[in-house]
C-alpha cells in the first residue's frame, strides 16, 4: 500500500490541502491564555527551586558554606554538586557515573548552574539563600576569553581549566585535533591550488557570521513531582514542562515511560534549540527529596543562548572572466563557546556548506574551532542557513568586479540536480528566478549607481538556499475512525509549526472529510508526533499520515459493505426493520467518501413491511416535510452519486488504522548538499541615508519552492519569521561582553534588541510547487533554510560599494563610509 | 496583606506578599496563566493585562498597588461574547506561532478597541509596539484587529 516512489502520489486536485485560514486546534486555548507552558504550573504546596549562577566567565568553587543559608526560614532543601544523588544524576543505564557531572563545582560561561541547587518556599526565598551562598563561597577566578580571535593566539589564557570527556550529541569535532583552546578541522575537495590556476580573477574577503540569540519566548521551566497510584506498585513520574523530551527525563530517574506524565502540550518556540535546560530536568530529583512539587524556572537573563555562534572567516575565491568560480578556499576561526555547544554551529557546517550547490570541484575548508566563555549553543540547526553567507557575499563581489547581475553570477556556478558535474538547471531554482526578478522588478545595477528620488541609496541583493529535509525519524500514525468523525491521537507538541493541523488537512485531503471532522486528541500516552525537524519533519510525517490515511479508508468502506449487507442491531429507540441501504449490493470499489453529499438523494424501496424512506441522510426526516441537509461526509455509490448514506450512519463500528514509515531519504540529505530539488531565493532592498547612516529595508521578497504547500496562513507566517530573524541579526542584534572580565552585559531584553512590530518590514512572498521534495505530495520544508546573516548586508554593499560587518548600525555604516 | 480587586468582573479577595507583582498574584494566588511570566522588565508585553481601563504591564506592577483596581485580564476578555471575533480572528490569521506571547497581544488588540473601534492599520501597530512577538506574527495582528473591528461593527 505504501507508495514507494518518494512523492506518497501525485494527487492534482486538492480541497484543503493548501486552504488558507483554517484555524489551529490549539490556537484559541492558545489565544485565551488556557493553555499551559511549563512555566505557568503552580500546585498546591509546591516549592520553587533556584541554581546558583556563576557570578565569573570562568571560575571553580574552592569552598561553600551552606549553613547560613539552610538556616534561612522557609528553606526546605539546599543540593551541593557534592551530594551523591547528584553526583550520579544523568549516570548510564548500566549504572555507571555520568561522563561528566550533573552539576559541578566549575563554572566556564557566566550566569552557569554551578555548585548548588537551592529548595524553597518561594521564589525570594531561594534568591536569599543564594545570595548568602554567593557571600559564603570562595571561588578560584580564571582569565576568561570572549574573542576567538584571542584565545586562538599562542599564550592566551587556557580557557578549559576542567576539561570533560563527554560525547557531546552531533559533535563532529575530534578531541584529538585539540591542540590548547582550539580544535582544527579541515575538509578538502580537488585542488585548490589548481584551481586558482585556472581562475583569470582571484578575490580575498573578510565575512562576520553575528553571534545571534532564539532566547525561547517561554523561559525553560519545569515542575515535577511524584505519586503512588492506589491497588499499583511502584511510583508515577509527574513531570510538567520537558514537553518533547518528558520520557528522557523520566529515564534520567529510572522511571519507565508509561510511568512518566504529562499534561501539558505546549512547548513554546524552539528555532532548531532542542537543547534541554538543567531548569526542565533536575525537579524530579529536588520533588523526591522534599516529597512535594517542585517548580524550577528560569528567568528570561539565564535563557540568552546562541542560535548562531560567532564565525570569521577570510574567504579567498578564484573565478574567470566569465563568473565561474574555479577554486574556493575558506578560513574559519569559529568561536567553539562553552563545553558541551553543538558543533553544528563549527565542523558540522562542512558538511551541509553552500559550496557543495556550486559547479567549482576545488574547495578548501579550514578552521579553527576555540574555546571560549561566551555562551553555549544546544542544538542549533540554524546555523546551516545562516553561515550560507559567505558564498552569498562571494557572488556579489564577483557580479560587482565583473559588471555583470549577481543572479546571473549564481545561475552560472549553480550545478544540475544530480550532483556538481550535472551540466543541467535546477527547475526549481529556474522557477524561483523567474518569478523573484517579477516580484522585484529586479533591475541590477552597480554599487552606488542608484539613487531614489528622496536622495538615499538605493541597494539590492539575492540569496539561494536548498530546502531542507533532514526527515530522518520514523513516524507511528494511528487514526481512529468513530462516530463520522476522524480522530487522530497524537502527544502533540504544539511548537508553532502547526504540523498537527497539517497533518489533518492531509487526513480531510485524503478521507476527503471537512478539516472539522478532524479530530484531534493530544495525550501524552500517544505515540505519534510530527515533529522530526522543522517545516520538513510536518511533511514527512505527512507522508506517513497519508499512508495511514490510505488504511483507514480502505477499512471504512469494507465497513461500509459490511453493514450494508449485515445491518447491525439499532440503538436503544431502534423500532421495526431497519432502513433501506442505499450502498447494499456494492463492492468497495463502487463506493467512495465524500465530504458532504454530491446529488439530491433518490428513494430507496422499502423492506417488505417497514417505512419507505430516503437513502440519504439517514437522519430525522420530520414528518411529511424534506428531509434535513446533512451535514457531515457520506459514502456514496460513484456510478450513482445520489446512492448515499451519511458517515455515521453508513459505518458505525468504530475503526484503528496504524501505519508506521518514514519518506525516501531526501536526496539532500544523502547528498550532503550536493544534490538539488526543491530551492528557495531571497531578495532585499534597501535605500541607506549617507548622512546619518541609518538603512531602512525598504523590503524583502521570497520566492520558496516546499514542493507543496500544505498550510499557506502558517507557511507565510514563518516566512516572515525568518526573515525578521534575518534582520535582526543584521541591524541590531548584538552580544556585547566585557573584554577583561569576560561577563555578558546585555541578557536583558531592553539591550539585546529584537525587533517589534514597528522595526520589521514588508515581505513579499511568492511560492512555487514542483511537487519535487521527498516528502508528502513531493513537498519538503522552507523556513528556516532561509535565515541569513548577508542578504541586508549585501543589499547595503549594493547601494554604497563598502561592506559593513552586521549589525549594521548607523555608526558602522558611517565609519566604512568613512564619515566619522 | 489583602488586598481587592474587580477581577474580570467579579469582586476578588487575595492575600499576597507585598513584593508580589500582579502578574504573579494572578498566577500563583489565582492559577491564571493568561499574565505571562517572560521578560519580567516591562519590555516585553506578555503579561499585558487592563486595568482601571488601560492597558498596562503586570510584571511592573505591585499586586498592593491595585487594590480597589478594576482588572481584566485575557481569560475575562475570553468569557465575553463581546469579543468572541477578535479571538475568532486571531486564530483564523494565525497571529501566533507557539502562542506565548499571544494572550498579551490580545490583550493589548482589545484595549485598542475599546478606545477606537474603527483603527487604522497603522493604529494597530501602534498599539502593539509593547508586544514583542519572537516568532514574528507581527503582520498577523493587524490582520486580525482589522478583520474582527469589522465583524464588532457590522
Amino acid at each position: 500500500m505504501a507508495d514507494l516512489v518518494g512523492v506518497n502520489g501525485q494527487r492534482t486536485e486538492f480541497r484543503v490541502v493548501g486552504k488558507p485560514n483554517l484555524p489551529g486546534k490549539a490556537s484559541m486555548s492558545l489565544a485565551t491564555g488556557v493553555a499551559k507552558f511549563g512555566i505557568d504550573y503552580v500546585l498546591p504546596d509546591m516549592l520553587h527551586a533556584k541554581f546558583l549562577r556563576s557570578p565569573y566567565a570562568n571560575a571553580k568553587i574552592i569552598s561553600m558554606d551552606i549553613s547560613r543559608a539552610k538556616a534561612l526560614p522557609g528553606v526546605a532543601d539546599i543540593v551541593t554538586w557534592e551530594d551523591p544523588e547528584l553526583k550520579n544524576l544523568g549516570g548510564s543505564p548500566m549504572g555507571g557515573p555520568p561522563s561528566r557531572p550533573y552539576l559541578d563545582n566549575y563554572a566556564d560561561q557566566d550566569g552557569m548552574e554551578v555548585g548548588c541547587i537551592v529548595v524553597a518556599e518561594d521564589e525570594d526565598i531561594a534568591e536569599e539563600a543564594l545570595r548568602l551562598i554567593l557571600q559564603d563561597t570562595k571561588w578560584e577566578v580564571y582569565d576568561a576569553v570572549v574573542d576567538p580571535n584571542k584565545g586562538r593566539v599562542e599564550g592566551s589564557p587556557i580557557v578549559r581549566q576542567v576539561r570533560y570527556t563527554s560525547f557531546d550529541m552531533f559533535s563532529s569535532v575530534k578531541p584529538e585535533n585539540q591542540k590548547g583552546n582550539v580544535n582544527f578541522a579541515t575538509t578538502v575537495q580537488g585542488d585548490v591550488d589548481e584551481g586558482f590556476k585556472q581562475a583569470d580573477h582571484i578575490i580575498e574577503y573578510e565575512v562576520d557570521l553575528p553571534a545571534f540569540c532564539g532566547h525561547i519566548p517561554n523561559p525553560p521551566s519545569s515542575v515535577a513531582w511524584w505519586t503512588k497510584e492506589p491497588y499499583r506498585d511502584g511510583e508515577w513520574l509527574h513531570v510538567e514542562g520537558a514537553v518533547q523530551r518528558r520520557d528522557s527525563v523520566g529515564r534520567m530517574y529510572g522511571v519507565s515511560d508509561n510511568r512518566t506524565v504529562q499534561e501539558g502540550i505546549f512547548q513554546g518556540g524552539k528555532y532548531c534549540d532542542w537543547g534541554m535546560r538543567k531548569s526542565q530536568e533536575i525537579t524530579p530529583l529536588l520533588a523526591k527529596r522534599t516529597g512535594r512539587p517542585v517548580r524550577c524556572a528560569q528567568e528570561r537573563e539565564d535563557t540568552f543562548d546562541f542560535l548562531m555562534n560567532e564565525r570569521f572567516i577570510n574567504m579567498k575565491i578564484g573565478f574567470t572572466n566569465e563568473g565561474l568560480i574555479t577554486a574556493i578556499d575558506d578560513f574559519s576561526i569559529a568561536d567553539g563557546g562553552i563545553q558541551g555547544s553543538s558543533s553544528f554551529g563549527t565542523a558540522n557546517d562542512q558538511g551541509y556548506g553552500p559550496y557543495y550547490t556550486t559547479r567549482c570541484l576545488n574547495i578548501r575548508q579550514q578552521m579553527e574551532i576555540v574555546d571560549t566563555n561566551t555562551g553555549k549553543m544546544y542544538l542549533s540547526g540554524q546555523h546551516c542557513p545562516f553561515n550560507w553567507d559567505t558564498l552569498t557575499v562571494g557572488l556579489h563581489i564577483i557580479a560587482e568586479k565583473l559588471n555583470k547581475d549577481v543572479i546571473d553570477i549564481a545561475k552560472m556556478n549553480l550545478h544540475g540536480p544530480d550532483s556538481q558535474e550535472d551540466p543541467r538547471v535546477v527547475p526549481s531554482f529556474e522557477a524561483c528566478i523567474e518569478t523573484g526578478k517579477k516580484l522585484m522588478n529586479w533591475e541590477w545595477h552597480q554599487a552606488g549607481a542608484k539613487r531614489l528620488p528622496d536622495g538615499r541609496l538605493h541597494g539590492a541583493s539575492f540569496r539561494y538556499q536548498i530546502c531542507p529535509r533532514h526527515a530522518f525519524s520514523g513516524y507511528d500514525c494511528q487514526l481512529e475512525y468513530r462516530g463520522g468523525k476522524i480522530h487522530l491521537p497524537t502527544q502533540g507538541p504544539i511548537t508553532g509549526i502547526f504540523a498537527v493541523e497539517c497533518n489533518a488537512m492531509i487526513i480531510a485531503e485524503e478521507l476527503n472529510v471537512e478539516y472539522d471532522d478532524v479530530i484531534v486528541d493530544y495525550d501524552w500516552r500517544n505515540k505519534f508526533t510530527p515533529v522530526g525537524g522543522g517545516s520538513d519533519g510536518t511533511t514527512a510525517s505527512g507522508w506517513a499520515m497519508k499512508e495511514c490515511c490510505a488504511k483507514l479508508k480502505k477499512m471504512i468502506l469494507e465497513q461500509a459493505v459490511k453493514e450494508a449487507e449485515n445491518p447491525p442491531a439499532g440503538g436503544m429507540f431502534s423500532f421495526g426493520p431497519p432502513q433501506p441501504n442505499p450502498l447494499k449490493g456494492y463492492t468497495v470499489d463502487e463506493l467512495d467518501i465524500a465530504h458532504k453529499p454530491l446529488a439530491e438523494p433518490k428513494p430507496v424501496p422499502a423492506p417488505p413491511g417497514g417505512p419507505g424512506g430516503f437513502g440519504g441522510p439517514g437522519g430525522p426526516g420530520g414528518f411529511g416535510g424534506p428531509p434535513a441537509p446533512v451535514m457531515e461526509p457520506v459514502v456514496y455509490v460513484k456510478a450513482d452519486p445520489s446512492l448515499f448514506k451519511t458517515l455515521s450512519s453508513a459505518v458505525t463500528e468504530t475503526l484503528v488504522a496504524n501505519f508506521s514509515g518514514r519518506p525516501p531519504a531526501a536526496i539532500w540529505s544523502l547528498g550532503m548538499g550536493k544534490m538539488l530539488d526543491t530551492m528557495n531565493t531571497a531578495y532585499c532592498e534597501v535605500a541607506v541615508d549617507e548622512e546619518t547612516g541609518v538603512v531602512e529595508i525598504l523590503r524583502f521578497g521570497v520566492v520558496a519552492d516546499p514542493g507543496k504547500v500544505i498550510r499557506p496562513t502558517s507557511l507565510e507566517s514563518q516566512i516572515d519569521q525568518v526573515m525578521y530573524f534575518s534582520q535582526g541579526c543584521q541591524l541590531f542584534e548584538e552580544f556585547i561582553y566585557d573584554d577583561a572580565t569576560g561577563l555578558r552585559l546585555n541578557n536583558n531584553m531592553i539591550e539585546y534588541k529584537k525587533p517589534t512590530v514597528m522595526d520589521v518590514p514588508r515581505v513579499d512572498k511568492h511560492f512555487e510547487e514542483t511537487r519535487s521534495g521527498n516528502a508528502v505530495y513531493g513537498a519538503s520544508g522552507v523556513s528556516h533554510s532561509m535565515a541569513n546573516t548577508h542578504l541586508v548586508i549585501c543589499a547595503i554593499y549594493n547601494a554604497t560599494g563598502v561592506w559593513v560587518q552586521p549589525p549594521a548600525t548607523p555608526d558602522k555604516v558611517l565609519a566604512a563610509l568613512g564619515k566619522i | 496583606m489583602t488586598i481587592t480587586l474587580n477581577l474580570n468582573g467579579k469582586p476578588t479577595d487575595l492575600d499576597v506578599k507585598t513584593n508580589y507583582t500582579l502578574q504573579e498574584a494572578l498566577q500563583f494566588k489565582l492559577g491564571l496563566t493568561g499574565a505571562k511570566h517572560m521578560c519580567n522588565k516591562g519590555v516585553c508585553g506578555s503579561c499585558t493585562v487592563i486595568k482601571d481601563g488601560r492597558a498596562v504591564l503586570s510584571c511592573q506592577i505591585l499586586a498592593v498597588e491595585c487594590d480597589g483596581s478594576t482588572v481584566e485580564t485575557v481569560e475575562g476578555i475570553a468569557a465575553q461574547p463581546k469579543w468572541k471575533p477578535l479571538l475568532d480572528a486571531y486564530c483564523k490569521w494565525d497571529a501566533m506561532q507557539c502562542g506565548y506571547c499571544t494572550p498579551g497581544f490580545v490583550v493589548s488588540a482589545k484595549a485598542l478597541l475599546d478606545s477606537n473601534p474603527h483603527p487604522t492599520e497603522d493604529e494597530c501597530k501602534e498599539a502593539l509596539a509593547g508586544n514583542i512577538c519572537i516568532c514574528g506574527t507581527y503582520p498577523r495582528h493587524a490582520q486580525a484587529i482589522l478583520d474582527a473591528a469589522l465583524v464588532m461593527n457590522d
